[in-house]
């Protein structure tokens, strides 16, 4: 299912083939249609162009009602990289999430599989302690957690917010559970008829047929990870050398001024690693989002 | 096996898990007692916190310097760019916070009564630190409740800055020396574009905007924030309905929308695109620093400086000014006090190093022997802000356990006024008081 | 037993209440316990022990600096009846949940539909419409608050062309919540691709039996394609609600922008809220009380009331998933 489902949005189209040679409405509401997606196309990249625009405009130009550069500069991206340590930045955020996918997929992988596939006594009671914390908000344990890393000397540091990860993750549980659902037990079975062990059922058997599930959760986290901003606040906000780039970003134009040609630079720069894992992972990324709504 | 008992058990002991690490915090600390006398021989590593970037940073870290020469076995571990916020978290976390300094006097309250800074008293004692050095205000400012956790570390004062060209232009050759006279000229000088917008103003009277606050206002009517015990004296005041009637009439003469509009295209309050300093804003309230930073990003700019126009009915008060400082204090988690107060005491006290730092920053000595030094070299418009600092009618915002709160719980207030229709200000106010006593009751009270 | 038996997928207990465990059944619990072990025990540590001594927390005055003092249900007073800005900053979060969650919905429901109806569900289309849901909050936020600048940006200067006089945006306390709606609408694109997984999905049957029963376009949607989409819109509804309620990223940061406040000495909680406190939200209150002001006690007792509010939201999600959830393993 969530594979046609996939296979769908990636464009092997069958069913939209099929609507496609039926054209209710006319040609009419097609133009209609029509226009409408394009101005909302508009619209939509409306602000890519403009922050585009203004991260080639010399800094003095982007507090002026001119839009267009004049002149052009590309100094504003080279500038991002010595006005801030943005590549200080970039590998601070490619510590954190890299690390958290990394141990989020060592601790949650076998859990998840063990609360699909195995039959045991309060295996449904751990489930919903799982749905429950992937729901709580942060912030209400946010207090004692914070005085628990103080107290341990962590504050300052990403760890307390990569290390929570070697114990498992919440969300990334649930997926990888609904995930392990849809592969069907026959492999198992036959592994385990073998004399497989339920390690190497899942190694050897299972994990290989997971990929695309792993995938989409490690994605998820990843870019979790990437964009968050609450944890570093409270966390690294002291230590400059640890601020992520979504932290930084959002405080560097507070010390002496903030020059918007570079800072709009910088929203793109920040934007591209992104851009470039989803073009890679598209599929893995659709197949999450998929597991996580569809359904339900 | 996760049956519910076993979940029961899980959650009781983390209650008492809780229990135990929360008594655990702010554990150690504690009084220690100086040693008997100042070690002869000073060696170790020491940390110093400050909220200084760019060029300040580096004034900082050339009285730093000095001091490592003088002490060659000491290496001074500087941490730039922490602000209050970072500071407190630092020395909750019981993190090597030696030496911190904060850029205003708004944390002395909390730090004192916490303990989050040290009491000094010993040290000072032990020293013979002659505290009479000290120019008055701040040597009040810097504690609390009769403890004494910070150390004066420069001071500000507040006053208006002029652009002579553009005065000169229309016609004025002195500065305002009451609001209406403020005003007056303000409006003269706020010149428009063409579709009615606003291209350049006299004087920006937006609450919250730059350094435009309740607290620097203040002194222009001698309004007061807290009584003797400490408890909210802003309801009962004259002055603060006058100034906010004033401040607020000042706005819609111009209107409101257009002075928003104009306000978020201005450059940064710190940046070279500084409003008064591109002349983009012919008068400003701003502190005695603005001098440095004239000096270096816009040399050229004809300005001159006095204090800040009184109320109407006030001009007796004329010359006085609000007075705030950077204050130094030494953090609970130090584990080298010694080290720490000899840097403390060098920072603060040494009157090269003062005077050196004064130059720098272009702030105001703390010490009568830094004031009266002929290494004290600021330019001609500084004098106003020595004035402003000797002056009987300047004052200061009193220290409190809420820190910075009830100043806040008031700028809301304002900054709402200032936009709607004027009315309820006596009614509001009222509300103020009791939001800053209930603020100060939850942190202090039973 | 072989193994055959023991195939998950039997919805019977496999043991009877007081009845011994079978041998493989205690296997498998060992073995599950195995691989759950560092889950359960994350649970413990970073769920369960929190959420309780929150809770203890609550009922202190703590700045972290010295020991917690028991005050009892002070925090709980000052909360419910002194508090000047509790009440403000629950409202602004529940104006989010009210309006920023359905405008996202709706919105991404209409534009996936749009690209089915108009064969343009894959590609370039598709692209420009997710593409700025991946642009990371703090960078979407930060270029917003620059367009949206009411004197010099680009969006009141386009608005100007057409004679429209923009209002102040993120500057105005009236404009600066709809503004964030504006941002949250542009990044609809995580909802609008399942969206769009799922009108895909819909059978084209059901839509040739509605028409042979003379439905026409507006009751095909009604009756065909929203119950078709029921769960989907009230998971990604009730998602959306959860998340409104912790919203915190896009106001701090936007007010933060907005204020044009260099945070030189004072922190960010400073600038929170900004403007007049119309972008305060209830986790910013939070954290402004918990990590600016130091009052950790009072912060907890906030959480302690954003969980039971959000706690009735995630009890309609889990009704709603055990509902569609297979219990257990299959």
């Amino acid at each position: 299912m969530t594979v046609t489902q996939t296979a769908t949005l990636m464009g092997v189209d069958a069913a939209a083939t099929r609507r496609r040679t039926r054209t209710t409405g006319g040609l009419l509401l097609w133009i209609g249609e029509h226009a409408l997606l394009v101005a909302l196309a508009t619209l939509f990249l409306f602000p890519v162009v403009f922050v585009l625009l203004t991260s080639l405009m010399n800094g003095d130009q982007t507090l002026t009602a001119s839009l267009w550069p004049n002149p052009f500069t590309g100094e504003n991206y080279a500038r991002a990289f010595t006005d801030a340590p943005l590549a200080q930045w970039f590998g601070n955020s490619l510590l954190y999430a890299v690390l958290a996918t990394v141990f989020m997929l060592l601790s949650s992988v076998p859990a998840a599989y063990a609360l699909a596939k195995i039959r045991f006594r309060g295996s449904n009671a751990l489930f919903l302690a799982v749905i429950v914390a992937m729901l709580l908000p942060p912030q209400v344990t946010v207090v004692p957690l914070y005085v628990m890393w103080s107290q341990l000397g962590l504050t300052g540091t990403l760890w307390p917010l990569i290390l929570p990860n070697l114990l498992g993750d919440a969300f990334s549980v649930f997926l990888l559970r609904q995930f392990f659902l849809t592969i069907p037990t026959e492999y198992a079975d036959a592994a385990r008829i073998d004399g497989a062990g339920e390690f190497a059922v899942l190694w050897r058997v299972m994990l290989p047929m997971a990929r695309p599930g792993i995938a989409a959760a490690g994605i998820f986290l990843f870019f979790r990870s990437w964009n968050d901003y609450f944890g570093p606040l409270l966390y690294t906000s002291e230590n400059p050398a640890a601020w992520p780039v979504a932290y930084g970003l959002a405080t560097f134009r507070g010390s002496h001024g903030t020059d918007w040609g570079i800072t709009m630079a910088m929203t793109l720069i920040v934007t591209i690693p992104i851009v470039i894992v989803f073009f890679f992972a598209q599929r893995a990324f659709v197949e999450g989002v998929t597991l996580t709504g569809v359904k339900g | 096996m996760i049956t519910k008992k076993r979940l029961a058990a899980a959650a009781a002991l983390a209650a008492a898990g809780a229990l135990a690490l929360a008594g655990c915090s702010g554990s150690g600390g504690g009084a220690d007692k100086p040693a008997s006398a100042a070690p002869t021989h000073l060696e170790g590593t020491v940390s110093l916190w400050h909220f200084f970037s760019d060029r300040e940073a580096d004034v900082i870290q050339s009285v730093v310097d000095d001091f490592e020469k003088k002490y060659p076995d000491v290496k001074v571990e500087v941490h730039s760019g922490q602000d209050d916020e970072k500071i407190t978290k630092a020395i909750a976390a019981g993190k090597d916070v030696d030496v911190a300094i904060s850029y205003s006097t708004d944390i002395v309250g909390t730090f004192c009564s916490s303990g989050a800074f040290i009491d000094l008293k010993p040290y000072i004692d032990r020293d013979k630190v002659d505290l009479g050095n000290l120019s008055a205000m701040p040597k009040s400012y810097t504690e609390f409740d009769g403890t004494r956790c910070a150390m004066p570390m420069l001071a500000d004062a507040f006053g208006l800055y002029y652009n002579k060209d553009i005065l000169q232009k229309f016609g004025y050759t002195a500065p305002p020396k009451t609001l209406s006279e403020l005003e007056t000229m303000a409006l003269q000088m706020t010149t428009y574009n063409k579709d009615g917008s606003i291209k350049t103003l006299g004087y920006n009277p937006l609450m919250g905007w730059g350094e435009n606050a309740a607290a620097h206002l203040g002194p222009a009517a001698g309004a007061q924030w807290l009584d003797d015990k400490g408890q909210s004296a802003v309801g009962a005041d004259a002055g603060w309905p006058e100034l906010m009637t004033w401040q607020r009439d000042f706005v819609q003469k111009i209107g409101y929308d257009k002075l928003q509009k104009f306000t978020a295209g201005l450059g940064q309050e710190f940046s070279a695109d500084n409003p008064f300093q591109t002349g983009k804003v012919a008068m400003n309230l701003d502190g005695e620093w603005r001098t440095a930073f004239i000096k270096d990003q816009a040399p050229d700019l004809d300005y001159g400086t006095a204090p800040f126009p009184t109320a109407d009915d006030h001009t007796d008060l004329y010359g006085g000014g609000y007075i705030t400082g950077n204050i130094a204090g030494i953090g609970k988690g130090s584990k080298n006090p010694e080290l720490a107060w000899a840097l403390l005491k060098y920072l603060t006290t040494d009157t090269d190093a003062v005077v050196k730092a004064a130059n720098g920053l272009g702030n105001v000595p703390t010490t009568t022997a830094a004031l009266q030094s002929p290494n004290l070299s600021l330019p001609d418009q500084f004098q106003t802000f020595l004035d402003i600092m000797a002056s009987p009618h300047s004052d200061t915002t009193p220290p409190s356990p809420v820190g910075a709160g009830y100043q806040k719980t008031f700028n809301d207030f304002w900054t709402k006024f200032q936009s709607g229709d004027g009315s309820g200000l006596t009614e509001g106010l009222k509300t103020v008081d009791k939001q800053i006593n209930d603020q100060i009751a939850l942190t202090t009270g039973p | 037993m072989t193994a055959v038996t023991q195939t998950p997928g039997r919805t019977a207990r496999s043991a009877r209440p007081g009845a011994p465990r079978s041998r493989t059944a205690r296997k498998n619990g060992w073995i599950a316990l195995a691989f759950t072990a560092p889950t359960i025990a994350g649970l413990l540590v970073f769920f369960v022990y929190p959420f309780v001594a929150n809770i203890f927390y609550s009922f202190t005055r703590f700045n972290l600096v010295s020991p917690p003092e028991w005050i009892g249900l002070r925090n709980y007073v000052y909360l419910f009846t002194q508090d000047p800005l509790v009440v403000q900053a629950a409202l602004n979060t529940l104006w989010f949940v009210v309006f920023l969650v359905p405008i996202r919905i709706i919105t991404a429901l209409c534009i996936a539909g749009l690209l089915v109806r108009a064969k343009r569900a894959s590609g370039v289309w598709r692209t420009i419409f997710y593409l700025p849901s991946l642009v990371p909050p703090v960078a979407s936020v930060v270029a917003f608050v620059f367009l949206f600048n009411p004197g010099t940006g680009p969006v009141n200067q386009v608005l100007k062309l057409f004679g429209i006089d923009g209002p102040l945006w993120f500057n105005d306390p009236s404009w600066a919540k709809p503004s964030l709606v504006v941002l949250g609408v542009w990044v609809m694109g995580d909802i609008m691709i399942i969206f769009l997984a799922s009108l895909l999905d819909v059978p084209t049957e059901q839509y040739e039996a509605a028409s042979l029963d003379g439905a026409n376009g507006v009751q095909k949607v009604r009756y065909v394609t929203l119950p078709a989409l029921a769960p989907v819109l009230l998971f990604a509804l009730i998602t959306g609600i959860i998340a409104a309620l912790q919203y915190f990223t896009e106001a701090a940061v936007a007010s933060g922008v907005a204020s044009g406040q260099a945070t030189v000495g004072g922190g960010t909680g400073t600038s929170m809220g900004y403007p007049e406190n119309s972008l305060l939200t209830y986790t910013m209150w939070l954290y402004v009380r918990g990590f600016a002001n130091y009052q950790l006690g009072y912060a907890a007792a906030l959480a302690v009331v954003l969980f039971v509010v959000a706690g009735i939201f995630m009890l309609l999600l889990l009704r709603r998933m055990n509902a569609f959830t297979p219990e257990g393993a299959r």
